[in-house]
C-alpha cells in the first residue's frame, strides 16, 4: 500500500495500520450502501433469470437457459432490441448535432473575419434551451401528451394547420412514432450539451481562429477544421452521457405511446418489455432474462464508448 | 394469476382504471406483487360450512344466526360511497335481529387495512374487497381465507323462499365468482355493455340504433354526411371497448360456446367462422373512424361524444357516470344492443353483454359467519338491491331490483336493454384475467385491424398464433371454465 | 484521441487573454439571419409548449378538447388551480421531493467522495477489483433489480418510508459519482496533500481540509447532476413507495397520479394546472440559479 502522492510513505507500520484503516473507514459505508441495494439485487435477478418465478412463491423452480431460448423466438424482445440500438445510435447523434450548431452559432458564428462572437443575445437563448433539462420526465411526458395530440387538437398540428397542412399523426403512424419519442428527448436534453460544448468552444483561444481567417477560412471551415476537433473530448464525453440517457426512455414511451408500446410494437423498448412481463404477465424469470439481456447490451455499449473516449487515460 | 383463477367479472369503475394500466404509472410494481400469486394449484381447501353462528336454522334464518352476535362490516368508500351500507343493508340487518350490533368500517385502503388483520387471524365477518388497493381473492383463497358461498347461493331467497338466491341473480353471476371451481366472491354490481349515444341528438335528426350490420353500415353513411363522426373508439389506452364488441358480434353468431372456447384456449377458436365475420364486419365499421382516434385516450373520446363530434361509442353502464360532470343539457346518454350481424345468428339483436363485478367476500376464520351470510342475503333482496341502486347509481345482479326506481335515462336504457334480453346474456371472457399476455396482444391485433393495418383473415390468425403459444407456454397456469 | 487531447491541452496552457470587443462588429451578413432564425425557432419550441400548459390551466374542457389548441383563454380564473391544489396535494409532493433529494445527495456526495478518493488516490490490495465493481453499476438497467429491490428493502423495514428511498437513491448514484469523481481527483496536484500529510495531518483531515475543497469544481458539478437525476428519478418511488403512504409520495408519482386522474374525471385544466404549479417553482430556482447551474454543471465535464 503506497500513499500514491507521497513517495517516501510506508515507512514505518503505524502509519501503515493508520492509512488501511483510513481506507477502510472511507470505503465502508458507501460499500456496504452499494452492496446491499445495488449488487444484491443485481445478483438475485441473475439467478431469477433461469427460474420460471411468478413474484411471490418462495422456491421458485430453476429452470436453467430455458427463459433465454425462449428470447431468441420472441419477436417483440427482438422490436424492443431493435428500438433500443436506434435510440443508441440516433439519439446522441442527433442530439450532439444539433447543440454543436446552436453552440457554433451561439458562441463564434456571429462573429467575423475570424473574430468569434456570438450572436446578440445568446445568453438568453442558453438560458432558455437549458430549462427543459430540470424538468421531471413524467412533466415532460404529459406535457407533450397534449402538443402531439393527433388531430387537429393537438399544440403541434394546431400549429400546422397555420401553414395549412393536415393534422400528423405524431404518435399513431407506425414510422413515425418512435421518431416522435426520441424528438421529446432531444428537446429535453439538447440544452445541456449547448451548454456543454459551449464550455468547450470559449476554451479554444481567440488566435486559432484569427490565424485560419487570415488563411481565409470560412464558417464551415473554422467549424469543421477547428472547433470540431479541438472540442472532440468534450463531444465524447457528451456521447456516454446520452448513451446513458437513452435508456431512459422508458416513461416517455409508457406515458406518450399507443397502447404503450404501440402501435404495433413501433415504439417498445426494453425496459417497457419488462415491466410489461414482470408486472402484468407475472413472468418474473422471463423478465429477469430480458434484464439480463439488456445487461449486457449496455455493458457492451459502455465498453465501446469508453475504448472510444478512452476518458480514464486522459484523466491520467 | 391465480386472482383471476376464479373471478372473471365486469370491469368496475376501479378495475376499469387498472385496465387501461394508467395507474401501473402509480401503482406501481408493488400493487402488482401484492396482487400477484403464483398458481391455484394445491389450494387448501376452506371450509365449506359457516362456521356454527349457535342459534337453529329456520325457513327464515337459514344460516341459524345467533340474535345478539356482533357484526363488523367493512367497506370500500370509494366511487359508490359507503351508504347503501350505512343507510340501507346495516339497518335492514339490525331490524331482523334488534339485538345485534353492526361495527361498520369504511376505507379506501381495504388492504393496509385488513393485510394485518387477516394474518392475525381477527378478521372481521364482511368486507367489499374493492379499489386499487383490494386484496388477492385468489391468495386468500388458496391460504384457506375466504368462505365458499355455496350456502349462501342456495338459501331461499327473501323475496321468495321458494326460490334459491342463485335463480334470482343474473346468469353468470355465481360463476363468475368462482376459484377452482367454487363461488367464494359475491360479485355484487352488474354492467351493462353496449354502443351509447345521445338520445336526444338521434331522436333530433330521426336516427334510430341499427339492428343489423346492414343498418349499421347505414347509418353511419347517413351520419357522416352530417359532418359527425359516425363510431370511434380510444385507442389509445381503451382498446378493449372494442375488442369487447367483436366477441359479442361473434358470441351473438354462434352462441357463448364460443367465448368459453375462447376462454380454454380451444384450438382454432380464433379462426373459427362466426369470429373472421365479426372482425370483417367490424373492420367495416373502422373505416368510419378517423385515423386520430387511435391516440386519443378514453375520456378525450368520450367528451367529443359529449360535444357531438361523435355519435355511437362502445362501453359500459358506468359511461354516464364517469362522463357526468361534462355532459350537457342538450346530451342524454342511451345505450343498444350491438346489431345482429347474419340472420342465422344463435342470439337475438337483444343479446347483450352484462357481467357481475365489486367483490364481496367473507373471511372463513371470521366470528359471525351465519351473520355475514345472512348480511348477504340481505343485499341480494329486491330492497337491498334497489337501496344500493339508489344510493350508489349502479345496478345489481338481482334482476328485477330495479324495476320502479327513478334511473337517470343511461342507467333506464341498460336497464330496459337487460328486461329485453332476458336470458340471452353474452358471457364475460375470463381470458382477460387468466392470460393477460393473450389479452395484450388482443389490444394490440384490434388497433391494427380497426385502423386498417391488417385483414379480418390476419387478425384472426395472428390471435390464433398468440392462443397457441400461451396454450403451449408450460409458464403459464391454464384455468378452465366449464359455464 | 489522446493527441487531440495533448494538443487541446497544450493549447489551453498557451492560451492568451481573448481580445475582446477591440474592434467594431461587421453588419451579420445572410448567415447571420439564417442563424438566428434558428436560434429562434428553437427558443420557440422549449417556450411553446410551457407557455400553452400555463395558458390550459385557464382554459375549459371544452377549449382544451375544441378544434382551436392555439387560442388564448376565453376567461382567466383560478379555479383549476385550486383544485390541483386541493386535490393534487403538489405542495407536499414537492417539499417531500426536496427534503428527499436533498438529504440522498448530500449523502450520495459525502459517500461517493469519500470512496472516489480513496480509490483514486490510494494503492491497496482490491482498489481495482472495488473501483470495477462500482463502475460496473453503471451498466446496470435499474430495472434488472426492481423485483428483488422490492424485496430488499421490505425486509429492511424500509419500504413506504423516505429513508429507504434516500438510501436506495445514494447507492444508485454511487456508480457515476465514484467514476467521475475519481477521474476528478486524479487529476489535482499531491504536493499540497504531500505537504499537509508531512505536517503530521491525519488522511481524515487531509481529505476534508485540503482535497474536498480543491475539487470543489468537480463536486459542484456532480453534485448539480446528482440533483437532477434524483428529482427526476421516476421508477424507483414508485416501487417503494406505494399507494399507502400517498402523503409521503415524491413529485413525480403525484403528477403521474394526477395525469391518471384527470383522463379519469376528464380534468384537464386541473391537470395543467398542476404540471404547471411543478415547473413554476423549478422555473424559479433555475432562473436564480442558472449561472451556477450552466457553469458548475459543465466545469467538471470540460476539465
Amino acid at each position: 500500500m503506497r500513499w500514491r502522492g507521497g513517495g517516501g510513505a510506508g515507512g514505518f507500520s503505524g502509519a501503515k495500520a493508520r492509512t488501511y484503516g483510513f481506507v477502510f473507514s472511507f470505503l465502508l459505508v458507501p460499500l456496504v450502501l452499494y452492496v446491499v441495494f445495488v449488487i444484491g439485487p443485481y445478483a438475485q435477478a441473475f439467478y431469477i433469470s433461469l427460474t420460471n418465478w411468478k413474484g411471490i412463491s418462495a422456491t421458485p423452480t430453476f429452470v436453467g437457459m430455458e427463459n433465454f431460448t425462449r428470447l431468441l423466438g420472441d419477436e417483440v424482445f427482438w422490436a424492443a432490441v431493435r428500438h433500443h440500438g436506434l435510440l443508441l445510435l440516433a439519439l446522441p447523434l442527433v442530439t450532439i448535432a444539433v447543440a454543436l450548431f446552436f453552440a457554433f452559432l451561439l458562441n463564434i458564428g456571429g462573429g467575423r473575419r475570424g473574430r468569434t462572437a456570438g450572436v446578440p443575445g445568446s445568453k438568453f437563448y442558453r438560458v432558455v434551451y437549458f430549462f427543459p433539462q430540470v424538468l421531471a420526465v413524467a412533466v415532460v411526458g404529459v406535457l407533450f401528451q397534449a402538443v402531439y395530440r393527433p388531430d387537429g387538437t393537438g399544440v403541434l398540428n394546431g400549429l400546422l394547420a397555420l401553414a395549412g397542412i393536415d393534422p400528423v399523426g405524431w404518435l399513431i403512424e407506425p414510422d413515425l412514432a418512435l421518431w416522435s419519442i426520441m424528438a421529446v428527448l432531444v428537446w429535453q436534453l439538447v440544452g445541456f450539451y449547448v451548454v456543454l460544448f459551449s464550455a468547450g468552444m470559449s476554451a479554444i483561444p481567440q488566435d486559432v481562429f484569427e490565424a485560419a481567417a487570415l488563411d481565409g477560412a470560412g464558417r464551415f471551415r473554422l467549424f469543421f477544421g477547428i472547433t470540431l476537433p479541438l472540442i472532440w473530448d468534450t463531444i465524447q464525453v457528451g456521447w456516454v452521457y446520452l448513451g446513458i440517457a437513452a435508456f431512459d426512455c422508458f416513461a416517455l414511451v409508457q406515458v406518450l405511446s399507443v397502447d404503450r408500446g404501440g402501435p404495433d410494437n413501433a415504439t417498445t423498448v426494453l425496459p417497457l418489455e419488462i415491466w410489461r412481463t414482470a408486472f402484468t404477465f407475472s413472468k418474473f424469470g422471463y423478465a429477469s432474462a430480458m434484464g439480463v439481456a439488456l445487461f449486457f447490451l449496455t455493458i457492451t455499449f459502455a465498453a465501446l464508448s469508453l475504448r472510444v473516449t478512452r476518458r480514464e487515460r486522459i484523466e491520467l | 394469476m391465480s386472482y383471476a383463477g376464479g373471478t372473471p367479472k365486469d370491469i368496475t369503475r376501479r378495475q376499469m382504471l387498472r385496465r387501461i394500466g394508467l395507474t401501473a404509472l402509480v401503482a406501481g410494481p408493488a400493487g402488482g406483487l401484492l396482487s400477484a400469486c403464483a398458481t391455484s394449484g394445491g389450494a387448501p381447501a376452506a371450509s365449506a360450512a359457516p362456521s356454527a353462528g349457535g342459534a337453529a336454522t329456520s325457513a327464515a334464518n337459514p344460516f341459524g344466526v345467533k340474535a345478539d352476535a356482533p357484526l363488523e362490516v367493512v367497506i370500500f368508500k370509494g366511487g359508490l360511497g359507503d351508504s347503501y351500507a350505512t343507510d340501507v343493508h346495516e339497518p335492514m340487518y339490525t331490524k331482523e335481529f334488534p339485538k345485534a350490533s353492526v361495527k361498520h368500517v369504511a376505507t379506501q385502503q381495504i388492504a393496509q387495512t385488513l393485510q394485518p388483520r387477516f394474518a392475525s387471524g381477527d378478521v372481521p365477518d364482511f368486507i367489499a374487497n374493492s379499489g386499487s388497493d383490494l386484496m388477492d381473492n385468489g391468495a386468500l383463497q388458496s391460504e384457506g381465507q375466504l368462505l365458499d358461498l355455496t350456502a349462501l347461493f342456495d338459501a331461499p331467497s327473501i323475496d321468495d323462499p321458494a326460490k334459491k338466491i342463485r335463480d334470482t341473480l343474473i346468469p353468470g353471476t355465481v360463476e363468475s365468482g368462482q376459484i377452482a371451481g367454487k363461488p367464494y366472491i359475491l360479485n355484487y354490481v352488474s354492467s351493462g355493455y353496449g354502443l351509447w349515444y345521445n338520445g336526444k341528438l338521434f331522436q333530433e335528426k330521426g336516427w334510430t340504433p341499427p339492428k343489423t350490420f346492414d343498418e349499421f353500415t347505414a347509418l353511419c353513411e347517413t351520419i357522416k354526411k352530417a359532418g359527425i363522426t359516425p363510431y370511434a373508439y380510444a385507442g389509445k389506452n381503451a382498446a378493449y371497448y372494442q375488442y369487447w364488441m367483436i366477441l359479442i358480434t361473434a358470441a351473438k353468431i354462434e352462441g357463448n360456446q364460443l367465448l368459453m372456447d375462447v376462454d380454454n384456449l380451444v384450438d382454432g377458436v380464433w379462426t373459427r367462422d362466426a369470429m373472421k365475420k365479426s372482425a370483417a364486419a367490424w373492420a367495416a365499421i373502422g373505416k368510419f373512424m378517423d385515423k386520430s382516434y387511435e391516440g386519443l385516450i378514453h375520456t378525450e373520446v368520450q367528451t367529443r361524444q359529449n360535444q357531438d363530434k361523435v355519435a355511437l361509442y362502445p362501453s359500459g353502464s358506468w359511461l354516464e357516470n364517469e362522463q357526468k360532470s361534462n355532459t350537457p343539457e342538450s346530451f342524454e346518454y342511451a345505450m343498444t344492443p350491438t346489431p345482429s350481424l347474419t340472420p342465422a345468428d344463435k342470439m337475438p339483436f337483444e343479446a347483450i353483454r352484462s357481467a357481475a363485478g365489486e367483490p364481496y367476500i367473507i373471511p372463513a376464520k371470521a366470528k359471525n359467519t351465519a351473520g355475514a351470510l345472512e348480511y348477504a342475503r340481505i343485499m341480494l333482496s329486491k330492497e337491498g338491491a334497489k337501496g344500493f341502486t339508489e344510493k350508489s347509481g349502479s345496478l345489481t345482479v338481482v334482476t328485477g331490483a330495479a324495476d320502479g326506481l327513478p334511473l337517470s335515462p343511461g342507467l333506464k336504457s341498460v336497464n330496459d336493454a337487460l328486461k329485453a334480453a332476458g336470458a340471452n346474456i353474452v358471457t364475460y371472457s375470463s381470458f382477460e384475467n387468466w392470460y393477460k399476455e393473450l389479452e395484450t396482444e388482443l389490444r394490440k391485433q384490434t388497433n391494427s385491424l380497426m385502423f386498417g393495418r391488417i385483414s379480418a383473415d390476419e387478425f384472426c390468425a395472428n390471435m390464433q398464433k398468440k392462443a397457441d403459444s400461451v396454450k403451449s407456454d408450460s409458464s403459464i397456469t391454464k384455468q378452465n371454465r366449464t359455464v | 484521441m489522446a493527441d487531440t487531447a495533448t494538443t487541446t491541452e497544450t493549447v489551453r496552457v498557451a492560451r492568451p487573454p481573448r481580445p475582446a470587443g477591440r474592434r467594431p462588429r461587421d453588419t451579420p451578413g445572410v448567415f447571420g439571419a439564417l442563424s438566428h432564425v434558428a436560434l429562434v425557432v428553437w427558443a420557440i419550441l422549449v417556450i411553446g409548449p410551457i407557455l400553452w400548459t400555463f395558458l390550459a390551466s385557464f382554459k375549459t374542457n371544452a377549449e382544451i378538447v375544441g378544434d382551436a389548441p392555439l387560442a388564448l383563454p376565453q376567461a382567466y380564473d383560478w379555479g383549476a388551480w385550486g383544485r390541483a391544489w386541493d386535490k393534487a396535494h403538489i405542495g407536499r409532493y414537492m417539499l417531500n421531493t426536496a427534503l428527499v433529494v436533498g438529504a440522498s445527495t448530500f449523502l450520495t456526495m459525502l459517500f461517493g467522495s469519500m470512496a472516489a478518493y480513496v480509490l483514486a488516490r490510494y494503492r491497496f490490495f482490491g482498489n481495482r477489483a472495488v473501483y470495477y465493481l462500482f463502475v460496473s453499476g453503471l451498466a446496470f438497467p435499474v430495472f434488472l433489480a426492481l423485483v428483488p429491490l422490492f424485496f430488499v428493502v421490505r425486509n429492511l423495514g424500509l419500504i413506504d418510508t423516505h429513508l429507504g428511498v434516500i438510501l436506495v437513491y445514494v447507492a444508485y448514484s454511487l456508480p457515476f459519482t465514484v467514476f467521475f469523481l475519481s477521474a476528478f481527483f486524479r487529476t489535482l496536484p499531491t504536493s499540497v496533500a504531500e505537504a499537509a500529510m508531512m505536517d503530521g495531518a491525519s488522511h481524515t483531515r487531509t481529505f476534508f481540509q485540503i482535497m474536498m475543497p480543491m475539487a470543489r469544481p468537480g463536486l459542484v458539478s456532480i453534485t448539480i447532476f446528482n440533483i437532477i437525476g434524483q428529482w427526476n428519478q421516476y421508477l424507483l418511488p414508485i416501487v417503494l413507495l406505494s399507494g399507502a403512504v400517498e402523503d409521503k409520495w415524491l413529485l413525480t408519482q403525484g403528477i403521474a397520479n394526477i395525469n391518471t386522474n384527470a383522463g379519469y374525471e376528464a380534468d384537464w385544466p386541473g391537470l395543467f394546472a398542476a404540471l404547471s404549479m411543478a415547473i413554476l417553482p423549478m422555473l424559479v430556482v433555475y432562473i436564480i440559479f442558472q449561472r451556477q447551474i450552466q457553469s458548475g454543471l459543465t466545469a467538471g465535464a470540460v476539465k
